[in-house]
């Protein structure tokens, strides 16, 4: 399902707001066009992707919930 | 001098913390929606006022923590903050009412008064207090 350019960023096991931080940090590594998945457990992942997605014009391409592991793939604007 | 704010991002947030050391279950709290809003790309500062900067004295930031001895100090969770530009703000009266000096707080703090107060909660997109 993901793309195979992809940057995986692991944040599984983490609270908030390290998923978002690092997410964010993460982002601005990645070229326009490029595709982060985000791997958390957080159960406030998908609101605060949309909301930081949102904020910062970046695009949230998906959210996918895979046992207790949410897949969230957002693009790099 | 002291800006108010920098004016180089889209939003702009202000969080006001007025609890100090007596209730370490509060202290953590604005540090993490600070961090949480700086990496949203938007301007954050904390303002400490009646106890908060009580928080922020060195002596003070790795032995307490929102969980007592377990999890992180309140040192980790304010560097979180400070490492994504968040702002730490103190005003004099609050020192004095907490018999402390700027030098006893850890680097970085910035001293602004009530009427910088005011003009940034008037320029800011929300302030959030606790």
């Amino acid at each position: 399902m993901s793309p195979d350019s992809s940057t995986v960023l692991d944040c599984t096991g983490m609270q908030c707001p390290l998923p978002v931080v690092k997410t964010a940090q993460a982002m601005k590594r990645l070229e326009p066009g490029e595709i982060l998945e985000l791997l958390a457990t957080d159960p406030g992942v998908e609101p605060d992707m949309k909301a930081w997605s949102s904020r910062t014009g970046n695009e949230l391409v998906e959210v996918r919930k895979d046992g207790d592991v949410f897949h969230v793939l957002l693009r790099r604007t | 001098m002291t800006e108010l704010w920098r004016g180089d991002a889209e939003g702009k947030v202000l969080y006001v913390q007025t609890h100090g050391i007596s209730d370490p279950g509060r202290c953590a709290t604005p540090f993490f929606l600070a961090a949480a809003a700086a990496a949203m790309e938007v301007e954050v500062a904390i303002y400490f006022t009646m106890y908060g900067p009580q928080l922020l004295r060195k002596d003070v930031v790795d032995k307490i923590g929102p969980k007592g001895d377990r999890g992180q100090p309140l040192s980790y969770f304010i560097d979180q903050a400070t490492s994504l530009d968040v702002r730490l703000l103190v005003c004099q009266p609050s020192l004095e009412l907490n018999d402390l000096e700027l030098a006893d707080l850890i680097d970085g703090v910035e001293m602004i008064g009530g009427a910088a107060f005011n003009e940034m909660a008037m320029q800011a997109d929300a302030v959030v207090s606790f």
